[in-house]
């Protein structure tokens, strides 16, 4: 945030926009890198609608606006834990509501990339922090008293001396006549006394008693439901459908054809219309179509895997980064590794499906559903109707799960178009097997790594991926690297490993694919913790050590001090497997060590995983235990039990007989740490999951000499 | 019409017999915390006590449960106490909270039937409940403090 | 060697512990044979509704042989597994969600049978198929089909020891019982058994009232 901004007046008079409330928020005039603190009156003034992140009404009620999607998360904790730190309220007392998706208001409200709090913790602390002063200003100048008299706490401003004191609701009238002060000093970290505790999450208790209103428990009047039986190859046409049976179905009330935009490309369906979701399932069983299916490639899985691999045996690919010559020192080395790695596609498979309420009004759009971009959403549907931005109001609700796959535009595009077309609000229910036969999904990848030793040292690295690039469904230039080829990989590798390159062999499917929790860092992390102990098994050394060794800097120092602390290292015993990666993505750097160990039965089993967390400056530790315990938890998932295979184009995998999930007999121990210090807040819900599958790889070959390099792979046949 | 007894209060629903109890629920009586997660009885979302028995809703038929008592995680306790409501919100267990309507109705079931759970119990009980949250350990930990508090709620009373 | 055939008054007994009692379960009163013979033939129960034995080994093994294939299949194994989680589909893998047998049979906790299998069949592929009466053999009488040999599961099938206890009537009748005719109509989807009901009563009867040999081998 540029602070330098701020000193614009921004101020409303009387009447503002919320009359009698001091609503505070920040104003980004044309994008999200400079923002201005601003009160309702001022916004009003310059003619601004305001992002309202804080409101404060007479009778001291104060709502705190989360604008960030909660899908478990925890930004509906810590979004308002930042802002009742500063703002001095106690977080009982707040009323925390879900902000409408606006750019112009909220800046980027896309609840990816882990971004929610390291990407506005410091705008965050920064309002409240000027709201509180506001009020304390304003309580000094009714007493007549000097400002440094004053404090606040918990909803008060209190008089010192006197122990005078006015809740915040007495003050809001003349906080908000104020000019906005320039210069707010925050608090130091060690004045904090919510952030960084272990706070219980304002939302348990809603999700514990049937309170939470998901996606699917969004009910308006007059609604219909809907489902829509969508070509299964996901790219197709519907040529025609027969809908006699379904429309024999009592509450089957409308079926026609429905299109949907897919970033670029479009995918048909045939929509049915009831008035319950019972009936609009069983009106789609009963459809019969025919679907128009040319124009594009029918995948098979072992033809997408084995056109990677001869591209990676051929192509060099584009370049997305390279230092020294790794190339001049692989074609002159006596002995080089020159292994494949290789990871599934992958379905985000959130609890809750797919689904989408769309009230299409002759002037106006409204949406409700489990949305992890709200802004997008609006922005993408305002265009697609020709309504003005302000005419398409995008409400969030809680999300049951996310994982990136919520932040895809095709659902609400879909209930939209259904809404349209019927003139009624109406929920869209993707059925669980339409959630996992549509897609998007994590593209299978592909990686090819070399790498020489010399002396007991790294001499060169080369890493190629070849996998679906995510940029190009959303138009992205088809001639540049995947600008993410090199996530997951440690920055400060970069600094010891003098020769190395990465880069990207452009591969396509006509399957859509989409970020899944952690995203390529997910894949690459595989692929490059793994060599990295590939490397250390080549040089003889320590798999640990190996990387204390290349891992130079202070931060990284200290993380693998604690892994080895924590995770008894060093006291391996015999006939344990050890394995350790570490992985960055998303500004956060997490180290996990899996031990495993051999059962009677001879089968592998995980006895427990170490993880620790260098998030930096970081909100709720509870919850960052929580996010990388799941990390973990679907890193298993994805490593030993499920894949999305294609056949003939068609998805394979239908609902949770096929797409098994880990359950809670095969969760093993998981422990999590958290690194104190003050670097940048990093992100949380996506960093802890890269290391886990390379980590246990690495255990199961310390135990049994098997290198995994293909996932996911069964345990009970290692 | 169909009669229904849904958290101690009667009900007349006009249905399909063969729509799963699920629905009825959710979309004619417009109980929504029981949740839809795979409709083939793999993922314990739909979790509700059918005469106490913890039943998968979505592929029971309002049938068989017409004349029966229901109760759904609305009507465990009156005011979000009964005991694994408490330990789960005490462990901070759930995260996108979707599954947990059916966890916590099936971890009743366990504390029920079972007052002091092992690890292995809670396993038995709670296979039947997919959490993609991966809040599993902590399920664990919740069930083994719901039932200390169970203990202890029956100790004083 | 031959012994003479318990005998229990089973309908005496109250209506709930006949049910425990699984597929194939439900079979009174017949003793074990010794193990130094190859083959060897049951006798009839005396003292219920006297039954024709006619003995020959030759018919009765070949009979057992085809009922063999029938309990061996995934519609009969999935149900008498040799741990306590049943298994399922025509891989006869481990039941997803590790349901666990119970005392009674009928499952544990938030995990019984009944709470996801109905009275009928739920419709459509990959769903639970139903039964009125959805078990498994109960802890004390597990009836395991899984891994054994036609002999050993033949000797079970009669040892009153393992079997709960049944007369040689009720084996008869227990070819009709409904969790037996389940076999037959196990929802959509899944492999029928590798003969027909009426095909498999006839095999189940030869076998028996030809003496109930158990075949050769070990």
């Amino acid at each position: 945030m540029s602070t330098s901004n701020v000193s614009r007046r921004n101020f409303l008079r009387a009447a503002g926009l919320t009359g009698t409330a001091l609503c505070l928020g920040f104003y980004f005039p044309s994008n999200a890198k400079n923002s201005q603190i601003v009160a309702a009156d001022g916004a009003a003034a310059a003619d601004i609608e305001l992002n309202a992140w804080i409101r404060i009404d007479t009778d001291g009620k104060v709502t705190i606006f989360n604008h960030r999607a909660e899908m478990g998360q925890g930004s509906y904790q810590s979004v308002p834990q930042i802002i009742a730190e500063e703002l001095e309220v106690d977080l009982k007392d707040v009323n925390i509501v879900f902000a409408q998706g606006n750019q112009d208001k909220y800046g980027s409200q896309i609840t990816g990339g882990s971004s929610t709090i390291r990407g506005s913790y410091k705008n965050l602390l920064k309002l409240s922090a000027t709201a509180r002063l506001m009020l304390i200003t304003a309580a000094a100048a009714k007493w007549n008293v000097p400002v440094t008299e004053c404090y606040a706490q918990s909803g008060n401003v209190i008089h010192r001396p006197s122990g005078k004191k006015y809740h915040y609701g007495e003050l809001v009238v003349d906080a908000s006549k104020l000019e906005t002060p320039k210069n707010i000093i925050l608090k130091k970290r060690s004045e904090y006394k919510l952030v960084g505790k272990p706070l219980h999450r304002q939302d348990t208790p809603l999700k514990t008693n049937g309170a939470a209103i998901f996606g699917l428990d969004k009910r308006l009047p007059g609604m219909l439901y809907a489902t829509v039986e969508r070509n299964p190859r996901l790219r197709g046409k519907v040529k025609s459908f027969d809908d006699i049976a379904t429309r024999k179905i009592p509450g089957v009330t409308d079926v026609f054809k429905v299109q949907m935009d897919v970033f670029n490309t479009t995918r048909e369906g045939v929509a049915v219309v009831a008035n319950s979701t019972w009936a609009a399932i069983q009106g789609k069983k009963a459809l019969r179509v025919e679907w128009d299916d040319t124009g594009f490639e029918h995948v098979n899985t072992a033809d997408i895997y084995k056109r990677q691999h001869q591209e990676l045996a051929t192509k060099e690919g584009l370049s997305f980064k390279k230092q020294g010559d790794p190339d001049g020192i692989i074609k002159n080395a006596k002995k080089t590794l020159d292994v494949i790695y290789q990871t599934p596609y992958q379905s985000h498979s959130c609890m809750e499906p797919v689904n989408c309420i769309a009230h299409y009004q002759k002037d106006k759009l409204e949406i409700w559903g489990p949305i992890q971009a709200p802004d997008w959403v609006q922005e993408y549907l305002s265009k697609q109707l020709g309504f003005p931005k302000e005419k398409v109001f995008v409400n969030m609700t809680f999300l049951g799960g996310g994982f990136g796959r919520k932040a895809f535009l095709d659902y609400p595009h879909e209930a939209t178009m259904i809404s349209k077309k019927i003139g009624a609000p109406v929920q869209v229910v993707w059925t669980r097997e339409d959630d996992a036969t549509q897609g998007p999904y994590r593209p299978g990848m592909s990686y090819r790594a070399q790498g020489v030793i010399a002396n007991g040292e790294i001499s060169a690295v080369k890493f190629r991926m070849a996998g679906q690039n995510h940029n190009h469904f959303m138009g992205g230039k088809k001639d540049v690297a995947n600008d993410s080829t090199a996530e997951g990989f440690l920055p400060p590798y970069f600094e010891t490993i003098k020769n190395i390159s990465f880069s990207d062999v452009p591969f396509e499917t006509p399957v859509p694919t989409m970020w899944w929790r952690s995203v390529y860092a997910s894949t690459n992390g595989f692929a490059y913790e793994s060599f990295m102990d590939e490397l250390a098994h080549e040089a003889g050394k320590d798999p640990l050590a190996f990387r204390r060794q290349y891992l130079k800097d202070e931060r990284s120092q200290r993380l693998i001090d604690k892994m080895e602390e924590v995770s008894g290292w060093k006291n391996r015993k015999k006939n344990e497997g050890y394995g350790v990666a570490i992985t960055e993505c998303f500004s956060s750097t997490v180290a996990q060590v899996v031990k495993v160990s051999r059962k009677a039965d001879g089968k592998v089993k995980i006895d427990h995983v170490w993880a620790v967390m260098d998030c930096g400056w970081y909100v709720n530790p509870d919850i960052i235990k929580a996010q990388v315990e799941g990390s973990v938890v679907m890193a298993l998932g994805a490593a030993t039990i499920h894949e999305i295979t294609f056949k003939d184009g068609l998805v394979e995998q239908n609902n949770f007989y096929d797409y098994k999930m880990p359950r809670i007999a095969d969760i093993p121990p998981i422990d999590v740490y958290i690194m104190e210090n003050d670097a940048d807040a990093g992100g949380v819900g996506e960093p802890g999951l890269p290391a886990f599958a390379p980590a246990l790889t690495n255990a199961i070959f310390d135990l049994t000499s098997k290198r995994i390099r293909k996932l996911p792979f069964d345990m009970a046949l290692v | 019409m169909i009669n229904l007894n849904v958290n101690q209060k009667a009900y007349q629903v006009d249905a399909d017999p063969n729509m799963p109890l699920l629905w009825v629920i959710r979309d004619i009586i417009g109980l929504t915390g029981t949740k839809y997660g795979c409709g083939v009885a793999q993922c314990g979302a739909c979790v509700v006590h059918l005469n106490g028995e913890a039943v998968r809703s979505c592929v029971t038929k309002v049938s068989r449960a017409e004349g029966q008592k229901i109760v759904t995680i609305e009507g465990l306790s009156k005011d979000n106490n009964h005991p694994a409501q408490v330990a789960w919100n005490e462990e901070n267990v759930p995260q996108c909270g979707y599954c947990h309507s059916g966890q916590i109705m099936s971890a009743a079931v366990l504390l029920r039937e079972k007052p002091n759970p092992t690890d292995e119990d809670i396993d038995s009980a709670m296979a039947g409940n997919i959490c993609r949250c991966g809040t599993y350990l902590r399920i664990r930990k919740a069930i083994h403090l719901a039932a200390e508090l169970q203990r202890k709620e029956s100790a004083s009373k | 060697m031959k012994k003479q055939l318990h005998h229990k008054k089973r309908y005496l007994l109250p209506l709930r512990a006949v049910a425990v009692i699984g597929f194939l379960l439900s079979m009174v009163g017949i003793m074990a044979f010794g193990l130094n013979k190859k083959t060897e033939p049951i006798a009839g129960d005396t003292k219920t509704k006297p039954l024709v034995i006619k003995k020959d080994s030759v018919a009765s093994v070949k009979a057992f042989k085809q009922v063999y294939t029938v309990l061996m299949s995934a519609r009969c194994m999935n149900c008498h597994p040799s741990g306590n989680i049943p298994l399922q589909g025509d891989e006869s893998q481990l039941h997803t969600m590790s349901p666990q047998r119970g005392i009674d049979g009928k499952g544990v906790y938030a995990m019984k049978c009944a709470n996801c299998h109905q009275a009928t069949n739920t419709p459509g592929l990959h769903t639970p198929p139903g039964n009125p009466n959805w078990h498994l053999p109960p802890a004390d009488m597990k009836m395991v089909f899984q891994g054994k040999t036609p002999r050993q599961l033949a000797k079970q099938l009669i040892n009153p020891k393992q079997n709960g206890n049944k007369n040689m009537q009720q084996l008869i009748e227990h070819a009709d019982d409904g969790l037996v005719l389940a076999g037959w109509n196990p929802g959509e989807g899944r492999t029928l058994p590798p003969m027909s009901h009426a095909a498999f009563k006839k095999a189940w009867i030869t076998w028996l009232t030809t003496g109930a040999y158990a075949p050769k081998g070990k």
